[in-house]
């Protein structure tokens, strides 16, 4: 264990992209939550979030669900197992990194 | 995948450099944000149990306390308190609905359903309740059988829901609230007239505000949690 960021998952370890992990890991296992919502929570633009969570899904670790709410278009995301797994690892990672860092 | 030519994912490896917008290389700091970004997550999705716990404490406390002091002097409480009493709750209610549909507004999923189905329920036992009480006055009991069965069966209701409510959501407080009230629906039920209006009042309504106290303790300790020391996450792994 030691001071190597490789350790760090580079998916996560972006700060646009660990502040969406961490909020849809705040989520229920079985919940999603609207783009608008997410984006508004993170006070990010929408292109901005998008290309994030392009990165995040193609990583396998984000579930996008395109559906309709009457007429209107609605997109809903939430993490999957991987990557919950992802960033109970990354979080695991950081923390052996603080110890190592106490030592 | 595109990790080269992402311009946020790269050269964060030199060590100790501070300008990366708190994903760098310092894990206590960026263990602090991933804290922060999830409570800021959890308050936009989740009721705050502070303002729902104080809203019905208040509820409980005004309207009781309404009842208590006009039935001590006349040995039944005065028609304007009963009203009061009823605004308390029908507000109480209204800002619970308000709050937590605005709160959970744009979620999907599990826990929606959960919840709609748990707020349904309130609904329906309280009618069920309402139904039962008028058929017991129907049959002829007296106002002192039904100001205990009210007040008592009240009291029931809502620790069954709030146990209820701290099982679904795993929210062993509300759970403890829940415990709470039928402790106080028994000693509502031994006061005696007028006093079962004091025991709800003072042991039902001060129940739900010492929640709303203890739920402020939490939240300052968890913030403060997340400052440097952080003995907390280390202390699991440890």
């Amino acid at each position: 264990m030691g001071s190597v960021p490789e350790d760090l998952d580079p998916v996560i370890h972006a700060p646009a992209r660990l502040r969406v992990v961490a909020s849809l890991a705040a989520l229920g296992r079985g919940d999603e939550v609207s783009f608008p919502k997410l984006r508004k929570l993170l006070d990010m633009t929408a292109g901005n979030l998008s290309t994030h969570l392009r990165k995040l899904e193609d990583a396998g670790y984000v579930r996008v669900t395109k559906t309709h709410e009457g007429r209107t278009p609605a997109t809903y995301l939430a993490l999957t197992d991987t990557g919950r797994t992802a960033f109970a690892d990354y979080q695991a990672a950081l923390m052996d990194l603080l110890k190592g860092a106490q030592r | 995948m595109t990790m080269a030519t992402d311009p946020t994912s790269g050269t964060s490896a030199e060590p100790g450099r501070p300008a990366d917008g708190g994903a760098g290389l310092d894990p206590a700091e960026t263990l602090r944000l991933i804290r922060q970004q999830q409570e800021a997550a959890r308050d936009a999705t989740e009721p705050d149990g502070r303002l729902l716990f104080g809203a019905w404490g208040l509820a409980w406390l005004i309207g009781y306390l309404a009842m208590w002091t006009t039935a001590r002097e006349t040995g039944a409480p005065e028609p304007w308190a009963g009203w009061v009493l009823a605004g308390c709750i029908v507000g109480a209610t209204t800002f619970t609905i308000v709050h937590s549909v605005t709160r959970t507004a744009g979620l999907r999923g599990d826990s929606a359903r959960i919840g709609a189905m748990y707020g349904w329920t309130w609904f329906l036992a309280f009618t069920a309740l309402g139904v039962m009480l008028g058929a017991m006055g129907a049959a002829g009991a007296s106002p002192q059988v039904m100001a205990i069965a009210a007040n008592g069966f009240a009291c029931v209701v809502v620790g069954l829901m709030y146990i209820a409510g701290g099982l679904l959501f795993e929210e062993i407080r509300m759970a403890a609230v829940g415990g709470w009230m039928l402790v106080a629906a028994v000693l509502a039920a031994f006061a005696g007239m007028p006093n079962t209006y004091l025991v709800m009042a003072v042991a039902g309504g001060g129940g739900f505000l010492a929640m709303a106290v203890v739920e402020q303790v939490f939240r300052t300790r968890r913030r403060s949690a997340g400052s440097p020391g952080r003995a907390e996450s280390g202390g699991q792994r440890a």
